[in-house]
């Protein structure tokens, strides 16, 4: 590792002290005035023909200012894969799941426009509701949208190597399956916006979003309108994961009803809408076959998947993608079949969410994993050393392995968990579990097809040379991108972070994609870094026109100027700076060192602003083959984490009672950011495996839309965490960084199953691991013992395989 | 169905603001009287993340009525600085990275400072429990309990 | 979430309350803590055309905890409750059914008067109340009445309350020597959360060890209303306590339970909690009556 000033430390974030004290300003805490109000009237039922809609009772309401439907805001399709825009702002012909958008309304108080949606009549004329894959695929089932014969949205074929003649080869071949249930962000901010279209006819759009750009272009299309006139501007956000990476549908109404009334228009989800409307995680159906030889090596994989997508596509092209290739690592895997299906619903559409794609397959392959390492006799741990990539190695799939510290991830887990002490020892009750995790820094490509530039970053110094601004269009959404920006950004200039001031989330600022797919530490951070380093290239310029010192001579450590050779007379600059600033009270006395204030302050006055500039777009990647470009990333983390937990045999509830987990993110820019990541990837990783689960009813409506009955970990659930950073320095990461924020996810789930097999010798092939779910596979396995001990005294394993997974 | 004139007194501020009977407390700090570091998160007391302190206890602002706070002393997290600068537990919370996106911080300060002004040398247990019903999805609550035990020594 | 337009009372007095509602009847509401009141308004469940807020009220928000009775007024909070050094000392699983609720945030506004009233199968103070033989006082402007809790509720969000009614006390008698209760709740979270089965058992011996005298079990969760396990009490009675007579009360209430597959579990897992929780509970108020 190198050594740095300002980054690998601990440093405060910059945002905190503004959320600390409430001052930090989110969508919903801003007002403007002459500002209205805006609802979404939402259909009640899950499939339907629209058949007549009546907004006149709602206009004539006083104080409704503009009341507008399919009929205004026409018929664009929109969504996030060009192949796959099959949304429209409004619906017009029919509604196609619970909640679905059918018209809204502005008016001068929130209470005017819920109001005025009760006035508007819509007349639905019922369809069959397509709630499961097995319906939606039936024969004769009606579809979704036209064109998609048996409602498959997407369908995927890959192959990499031959599975079918490595398993020739093969001394045990597993078959298993997994199933999870559909997750919701719940992020604790639900989504909202105002847009206000002005006089002059631009568009401004503040919103609680993960990518400016993303929801820009979307807009803009939508309404017709040059990408030039539409402004959007992200405030402070309350985290997202996933789902606020696209945009939803409040963001082109409120723009519509702005347009419509020529003034700002507010408009936010209520909880039960969120649920409805932000694209969580999808429910994934695994079936794995994996075959290896006695020695433990893995040869093959026969990979199949079915998703219910929902119904609109979302972000889910990319999802049936990521749930075949982000299995290509960790492991060295030389054969891979993969067939993905994503299948129309009657529910409300899924799409990205914290893992994109690969959350439920790392789980129920990393099951999968343990119960084979236990029938070879080999410790889960040996197991996974033994197939290990290692830095260099390209995947059957064409992912490219720059940097992997996989290895140091396995050590540092397994003794920090004392594994070899408790694995087989514990009593029964209590059970360790351990997996492994893989994760892309950032997508190979947009999420429409283009060569356009994923991140621009502007450094501007301060005419004073006091300061250094960085403009992007990046989110800060809590990950910590801001802080990470301007650490970089210190480091690059050569300056304490304190002379750093960050300003992101506004498209004014240039073109970012926004924070997912793990992507804002290393590709905005290329940016950054480049940026600054142009800048800092242009101060030294002047001061080597200036001192007639070579470039090379000198450099920017700590805010102050150093040269390498022998000091040169900088007397005449000083003075030139002091003279700049007469009545400050802070000039530099006369044998301090050159510093970069003054240094900067020059450079501005002999070439005005100095603004250094940077991009980046990622290596063109391998992977094109068989349409295997989703997954491909300039690099890839990598994680191990170790569970204990213990579990009540009578009731079936798990408690989680500590967890040890290393991750390799290529060099900690701030450690605690990255601790913080692993931890919050955690106690998401552990709602889904005990508690989550978005319910609906028959008719496809949703049950569980609160924060209530939808449960998400409290204080109370989560253990004690010990977080080991690994860094592994990865050449194509800036200062050797990589991602964290979704890669550590990927093993909790499957090390909580594992933990729980250890405990009480149940495998379970269905989320989430409910009280009653655990209760029923040890009544199970109970009985199945009793019938095997007279077969087999000494085998514990196996009695969870009969579990079925589907039902 | 006219307004009712309540007197609240917020962050030692005293006010007589005229309410609609079926306006929230959530939302007469926010949007009333432009204290808009209380967040809504739920609208239905399940998130926390609308705690304030009133008359000595924390509650979810969300289930309380304006009226029926009338003549409540309430702090909110705008209510915590003083002159001698931020309150320890916004500087413990800064210090140890407690927060990530920041929306339930407000709620999970006031929790953290009512805990400790009840009990300055709370357990780790009872950290957690009295943070209980601030959900936070972002930290895994690790970060914050730290930040609350490193100043409940 | 917005709540409907409603017109607002605050009274100063029970009597004050009782003209109020004398002439409001039906279209008026009691509130205190309004944690679930308010809920059920913004989810449009319910809209009264107005709330009579009884939070105020002195004499209501009372704990009077004499040798022989402990006296609630209903708008004590859970968290007095649940703080309460006199109350856990010897109605210990009173104290339990209020830590259990909800979260610290609600529990500060959440009255025990509302959580009866609000009729819950799955709420957290009516098993150990009933088990404890609690009644409630009911009082309207010409007079009052006392209910057992065991007569109290008649359904989800029903109770005996008539519209002109308040209630305006809860009395628990006493344990006498050689009484223990026990409470258990579970759920999936440890906090916020909503119990899937929760038990409350009552124990009085003969003497110390000696035979059981006197049993109530009461299970939440597993019907309309909160309901007594009445063939597992009676399977108690006069027997010598011991883990394989408590497993045995806990197959009996499994008959005595009649639950429903709902989103929260299905009725073959929750009659089956019925019988851990209830043994485990009677273990609990075994226990505890050993000491007492």
């Amino acid at each position: 590792m190198g050594n740095f000033e300002v980054i690998n430390s601990r440093a405060s974030r910059i945002d905190s002290p503004a959320k600390a004290t409430g001052s930090a300003l989110y969508v919903d805490d801003i007002k403007m005035p002459g500002m209205l109000y805006g609802a979404m009237l939402q259909s009640p039922v899950a499939h339907a023909r629209i058949k007549s809609i009546d907004v006149s009772a709602a206009a004539r309401l006083p104080g409704v200012k503009a009341v507008v439907t399919a009929k205004e805001a026409g018929l664009v399709k929109f969504g996030v894969s060009p192949a796959r825009y099959d949304e429209t702002l409004f619906c017009h012909d029919k509604v196609r799941h619970h909640g679905d958008n059918v018209a809204a309304v502005a008016a001068v108080d929130l209470e005017t426009a819920m109001h005025a949606l009760s006035l508007i009549q819509v007349d639905y004329e019922e369809l069959p509701v397509l709630i499961t894959i097995e319906e939606a695929t039936a024969e004769g089932a009606p579809l979704v949208h036209d064109g998609y014969p048996r409602n498959i949205c997407a369908e995927i074929h890959q192959e990499f190597g031959n599975v079918k003649e490595a398993f020739k080869e093969c001394d045990l071949i597993k078959t298993t399956t997994f199933v999870n249930k559909r997750q919701d962000a719940a992020f604790i901010e639900p989504q909202g916006c105002i847009a206000h279209f002005d006089i002059f006819g631009n568009l401004t759009l503040y919103s609680s979003t993960q990518s400016v750009h993303y929801v820009q272009r979307t807009v803009a299309m939508v309404l017709g309108l040059p990408i030039g006139k539409v402004r959007v501007v992200k405030p402070y956000v309350g985290a997202g994961f996933g789902p606020k990476a696209a945009a939803n549908h409040l963001e082109p109404a409120a723009c519509l009803l702005s347009m419509k009334t020529g003034k700002p228009v507010k408009m936010n989800f209520e909880r039960e809408q969120v649920f409805m409307h932000s694209r969580g995680r999808h429910q994934f159906f695994h079936k794995f076959t994996t075959g290896v030889k006695k020695d433990g090596t893995i040869m093959g994989l026969d990979h199949e998947c079915y998703l219910n997508g929902g119904a609109y596509t979302s972000f889910g092209i990319g999802t049936v993608y990521y749930a075949g290739s982000l299995l290509g690592g960790p492991y060295k895997l030389r054969n891979m079949k993969y067939d993905g299906y994503r299948v129309y619903t009657n529910l409300p559409a899924c799409g990205a969410q914290r893992g994109h794609g690969g959350v439920a397959a790392r789980a129920g392959w990393e099951q999968q994993l343990d119960m084979i390492a236990e029938e070879l006799g080999m410790d889960p741990f040996d197991l996974r050393q033994k197939n290990m990539l290692v830095a260099g190695d390209v995947t059957c799939n064409g992912l490219k392995i720059s940097s992997f510290g996989m290895p140091e991830c396995l050590e540092a887990v397994r003794s920090g968990s004392d594994w070899k002490s408790k694995k087989g020892k514990l009593p029964r009750g209590k059970g360790i579990g351990m997996a492994c995790g893989f994760f892309e820094s950032g997508a190979g490509y947009p999420s429409y097809p283009s060569d356009t530039y994923h991140d621009t970053v502007l450094v501007k110094l301060a005419e004073d040379g006091g300061s250094a601004l960085v403009l992007s269009a990046s989110a800060e959404i809590g990950q910590g991108s801001d802080t990470a920006l301007a650490m970089i950004v210190a480091e690059g200039l050569g300056i304490p972070l304190e002379m750093v001031r960050v300003q992101s989330g506004d498209t004014d600022f240039g073109v970012d994609l926004g924070a997912h797919s793990s992507r804002q530490t290393l590709m905005t951070g290329h940016a950054a870094k480049e940026a600054a380093e142009d800048a800092r290239r242009q101060v030294i310029e002047v001061l080597s026109e200036e001192l007639k010192t070579s470039a090379q001579d000198m450099d920017i450590k700590n805010g102050v100027v150093k040269f390498k050779m022998e000091k040169p007379d900088f007397t005449p600059l000083r003075t030139r700076y002091i003279k700049e600033h007469r009545g400050w009270l802070d000039n530099p006395a006369t044998d301090d060192e050159l510093s970069f204030r003054e240094a900067s302050r020059i450079a501005f006055l002999s070439r005005g602003t100095i603004v250094g500039k940077g991009k980046y777009k990622p290596p063109v990647p391998g992977g094109s083959s068989k349409g295997a470009t989703v997954g491909t990333s300039p690099a890839y983390g990598c994680s191990a984490q170790v569970v204990e937990l213990s579990v009540d045999e009578e009731t079936g509830k798990i408690t989680i009672e500590q967890m040890t987990d290393a991750h390799d993110c290529g060099l900690a820019i701030n450690r605690t950011s990255v601790e913080a990541q692993m931890q919050g990837s955690f106690s998401m990783g552990l709602g889904e495996a005990l508690f989550e689960e978005v319910k609906f009813d028959s008719k496809g409506r949703l049950i569980n839309g609160d924060l209530a009955e939808y449960k998400i970990p409290s204080c109370l659930d989560m253990p004690k965490i010990k977080s080991i950073i690994v860094e592994s320095n990865e050449p194509n990461g800036p200062y050797g960084a990589k991602e964290v924020g979704e890669g550590a996810i990927m093993p909790t789930i499957p090390a909580i199953l594992n933990a729980v097999y250890d405990a009480v010798g149940v495998r379970i092939y269905e989320l989430p691991m409910t009280p009653e779910r655990i209760c029923t596979a040890i009544k199970e396995y109970k009985e199945k013992r009793i019938d095997a001990e007279y077969e087999d005294q000494s085998k514990r394993n196996r009695a969870g395989s009969s579990i079925r997974l589907y039902d | 169905m006219a307004a009712k004139l309540v007197q609240l007194t917020i962050n030692d501020k005293e006010y007589d603001i005229a309410v609609q009977a079926n306006e929230t407390l959530v939302d007469v700090l926010r949007y009333r009287l432009g204290l808009t570091g209380t967040k809504k998160g739920c609208g239905q007391g399940d998130c926390g993340s609308c705690t304030v302190i009133m008359d000595g206890n924390t509650v979810n602002s969300c289930l309380v009525l304006a009226v029926q706070a009338n003549g409540s002393r309430i702090t909110t997290i705008e209510g915590l600085e003083s002159e001698e600068g931020l309150h320890p537990v916004q500087k413990a919370f800064i210090e140890h990275g407690a927060i990530q996106c920041g929306f339930c911080s407000s709620g999970m300060i006031l929790s953290a400072k009512n805990l400790l002004d009840k009990n300055p040398k709370p357990t780790e247990g009872e950290i957690r429990s009295a943070l209980s019903g601030n959900l936070c999805r972002c930290t895994g609550y690790q970060k914050i309990v730290e930040a609350v035990q490193s100043i409940a020594k | 979430m917005l709540l409907p337009k409603f017109d607002f009372d605050e009274p100063a007095t029970v009597s004050e309350a009782c003209e109020i509602l004398a002439e409001f009847g039906a279209k008026a509401k009691v509130i205190a803590g309004g944690t679930d009141l308010t809920v059920n308004m913004k989810k449009k469940l319910l809209s009264p055309e107005r709330l009579v807020s009884i939070a105020r009220v002195p004499e209501l928000q009372r704990v009077d905890a004499s040798s022989t009775m402990l006296k609630l007024g209903p708008c004590v909070t859970i968290a007095n409750i649940a703080e309460s050094g006199e109350i856990g000392k010897r109605w210990g699983a009173i104290c339990a059914g209020a830590k259990a609720l909800g979260s610290p945030l609600v529990r500060n506004r959440a009255t025990v008067g509302g959580n009866l009233g609000s009729a819950r199968p799955a709420g957290d103070m009516p098993p150990s109340l009933m088990a404890y033989g609690a009644r409630v006082v009911l009082t309207k402007k010409s007079g009052q009445r006392v209910v057992f809790l065991d007569n109290f509720f008649r359904g989800p969000g029903l109770t005996e309350i008539a519209p002109e009614e308040i209630m305006t006390e809860i009395q628990v008698d006493a344990p006498p020597p050689h009484a223990g209760a026990g409470y258990i709740n579970l759920g999936l979270r440890s906090s916020c959360d909503c119990n899937i089965v929760n038990v409350a058992s009552y124990l009085v011996l003969e003497g110390p060890g000696g035979p059981i005298k006197e049993a109530r079990i009461v299970m939440g969760c597993v019907g309309p209303t909160q309901r007594r396990a009445v063939s597992a009490e009676k399977a108690l009675i006069g027997k010598k306590p011991c883990e394989a007579l408590f497993t045995r009360a806990g197959e009996a209430a499994m008959t005595d339970s009649t639950p429903i597959d709902d989103f929260r579990g299905s009725a073959a897992y929750k009659k089956e909690m019925v019988k851990v929780l209830t043994r485990r509970t009677l273990a609990a108020a075994f226990e505890e009556a050993l000491k007492s």
